[in-house]
Parts: structure tokens; sequence; C-alpha cells
């Protein structure tokens, strides 16, 4: 591969994954901290994909099962996610529904989006525009960890509402399955490698 | 051919443009001309800084562990919600995947960070060779992305509205004390630069 006459990687210097020191990527380890030396991360686009298929996959339990059990006076309520949106929604609790909304379905819906459109841009012969691309994968790294929080508003709520014999809330099988997708995506995020796309464009329109 | 050497080169992370690393003043920031990925900045007494947030965010990270996190008061019964409760709870109900992974994102993680923190600027600081630097550099950065103190704080407001209508919640001594450790280490992580801090690592390693 060529890599463009004005970046590290032509002139066979690369930063160390672990501590970004620039270094000759012949010596293979970093000699500051003996990190591993690539000029591109290994196999990025087909480990950024394997994680979003991942991600996509353990999506469906994740709205399909319910995230939450509500048991009152022994009678079990199981809620999915868009179920506890349009219950807040019911309560009158718009600000609350909407950072559920958006946190637990716009933006993973959004963020595994951007990251296929980054594959396969990586993929392309003619990529969309570097920096158009590096804005939407700092956008997808910014917003990665924020999707946990109905995960965590489980946690607190199985933790809270605990009075034997007249309320319980317990887990849901969603609840996993929701984390595993966040947990994915963070790591496909990782896994991406933006500089493939800058590889791609001529230099002239920089 | 120009000499190219890490002393005088740095490459963008994030598009690979090599570039000559200009000499940052405290409060500066350096960016890349060509996507503006922000290669390093220097807070001003960025170090002191981290070190002092560091070590008030470990005081309220113990008292958020002592105290009561939330109280609930339903008809005359109570009751109490400490912050790793959170988590057993979940263990308790069969879930130890999900109890396992809220663990690690508001407690085991974050302390670890905390510590990773102390130990890397304290010697920094205070001018002193240690040679487990780089060791802990490495550990502190890789941990940073895994923290989730911020977004359990929204959780928990979320939570709080969820249950309003069911029944009295208590604020304890222990959710304020997480909201300060959350504002705390968010401040301490921000006078962390990846360029300065092994910069400084390189220098203090004997």
């Amino acid at each position: 591969m060529n890599y463009p006459a004005n970046t590290a990687a032509a002139r066979g210097l690369a930063l160390c994954h672990v501590c970004g020191h620039l270094d000759k990527v012949e010596l293979h380890e970093c000699s500051r901290c003996g990190g591993g030396l690539h000029l591109r991360k290994t196999d990025s686009l087909q480990r950024t994909l394997a994680l979003l298929v991942t991600a996509v996959i353990l999506y469906i339990p994740a709205n399909v099962l319910p995230i939450m059990n509500t048991v009152q006076l022994g009678k079990g309520e199981p809620a999915t996610i868009l179920g506890g949106v349009v219950l807040l929604i019911n309560l009158g609790s718009y600000p609350i529904a909407a950072v559920i909304f958006i946190a637990s379905v716009m933006v993973p819906v959004a963020k595994l989006m951007a990251l296929f459109y980054l594959v396969w841009n990586g993929y392309r012969k003619v990529p969309a525009s570097g920096i158009q691309c590096t804005k939407i994968y700092r956008l997808t790294e910014l917003v990665g960890k924020w999707s946990m929080v109905d995960v965590f508003v489980v946690a607190i709520l199985v933790a809270l509402i605990h009075l034997t014999g007249l309320l319980v809330i317990l887990p849901g099988p969603a609840a996993v399955a929701f984390a595993g997708v966040v947990v994915s995506t963070i790591l496909a995020a990782h896994a991406f490698d933006t500089r493939l796309i800058w590889d791609r464009m001529k230099e002239d329109n920089d | 051919m120009q000499d190219i050497s890490s002393q005088t080169h740095t490459a963008c992370e994030e598009c690979d443009l090599l570039i000559a690393v200009p000499a940052v003043a405290e409060g500066e920031r350096a960016e890349c001309p060509r996507c503006g990925h922000t290669l390093t900045q220097r807070p001003r007494q960025g170090f002191e800084r981290s070190l002092s947030f560091a070590l008030a965010a470990c005081v309220f990270f113990a008292i958020s562990l002592a105290f009561p996190f939330l109280t609930l008061a339903n008809g005359g019964i109570e009751n109490v919600m400490t912050l790793p409760e959170a988590s057993i709870a979940i263990w308790r109900e069969q879930d130890p995947v999900l109890a396992v992974i809220v663990f690690l994102a508001i407690i085991a993680l974050p302390i670890a960070l905390i510590g990773t923190i102390i130990a890397l600027v304290t010697p920094l600081v205070l001018n002193k060779q240690a040679a487990w630097l780089p060791g802990v550099g490495k550990l502190m950065f890789g941990l940073n992305d895994w923290a989730m103190v911020d977004v359990f704080v929204i959780g928990t407001i979320v939570s709080l509205v969820k249950i309003a209508k069911l029944a009295t919640v208590i604020l304890g001594l222990s959710f304020w004390a997480y909201i300060l450790f959350a504002i705390c280490l968010t401040a301490s992580l921000s006078g962390l630069d990846r360029l300065q801090v092994w910069k400084a690592i390189d220098a203090a390693t004997p």
C-alpha cells in the first residue's frame, strides 16, 4: 500500500498504540513503553465490522425482551425499553422520557449506523471526505458510554425497590443484552482507524 | 530528506499527518492543521491540579461507600440502599454478568482510575524518579474509557423521577458525595494530556 507522502506512515514511522510515541515501525515494539507498533490498527475494518454485527444481534433481545419486571402484590408487569419510555410519557415526565429515548433508542441506532457508514467508507475506492468521516467518528466516541444510563436505572431500581410481598423490581434479560450492545459498540469504535479513510484521499484535496 | 525523529515530530492520531511538534506553553493547545484533532494541550498547573482533584475524589468516594445512597420510605417501611448494593442486588437476582458490569463501571474501575492517577502524578509533581511510571501510565489511559461515573449520576437522577410517583425517596449523604466524586474525577482527568504525561513519564523514569 502506498501512503500519502505527507504522512508518518510514508516514512515508516508509526505512533505507539499505547503511549503515542512516534517510532520506526520496523522496531515492532515501542522504544519508550514496549507497546505494539503498526502503521495502521491491524485488521481494523474486519474487527470493527465483527463487533458491529455482534452489537446488532444483541440489539434484538435488548429491545424485544423486558428490561425489568415490576412485581406488585405478586403480580408481574414486565416492561421493555420502549415500554418504559411510553410509561414515562403517560406519567407526564417528558424530560426524563426524552433522556431515556435519546440515550437508549436514538444514540445506539445512530452510533451503529455511523460506524457502518465509516466501515463502508473504509472499503470504498473513493471515500467521503476525511474531515467529515473524522467528525462522525469523534461523535461516536463521545456518546459511546452514555447509553449505559438505562442499565444503571435498572440497577438502582432493583436495589432500592425491595419491599418484599408488596413491591419488588427484578432485572430483565434485556438489561444484560443492552449492556452488551454498549460494550461492543465502544469496542467497535476503538477498533476503527480513521487514518484508513485519509489514506484513500487524494493529497490535493486534503 | 530532513531529519525526522520522535524528539522533533509527531503524527496526528486521527489522520497520520506528520507534524513538527510545536512548543506548547501552559494554557495552550496544539491541533492538527489538517483534521483539527487536539495533538496536545497544557492546562495551567495541570499535574498539580490533577493530583489535588484526585485526592479530593478519594475522600468523596470513601464517604459515598460508607453512608446510605438512597432511602425508600413507603407507609412506615424504610429500605436503605448503599452504593455497592446497586450491583449486589442484581447479583442476588441471578444476573451475575450484569452485576459484574455495573460493579466495574461504577465502583471498581473508578477506584482503580483514581489510584493510578495518584500513583502517576505524585512523583511527577514532586520531581521524583520512579521505575513503575510507564506501567501505571498505560493502566491509567486504558481505564479512562471504562469508568462511567458521570453516566451513573444521570442514571440515578432518572431513577429518582421514575420512583417519585411510587414512594418518597430520601437522598443520602453518599448520593451527594458521589456527585462531588464524579466532578472531581472529571476535573482531575482534564489536567492529563497524553503527550504531556508521557513526556513527563519519560523524563522521570530512571
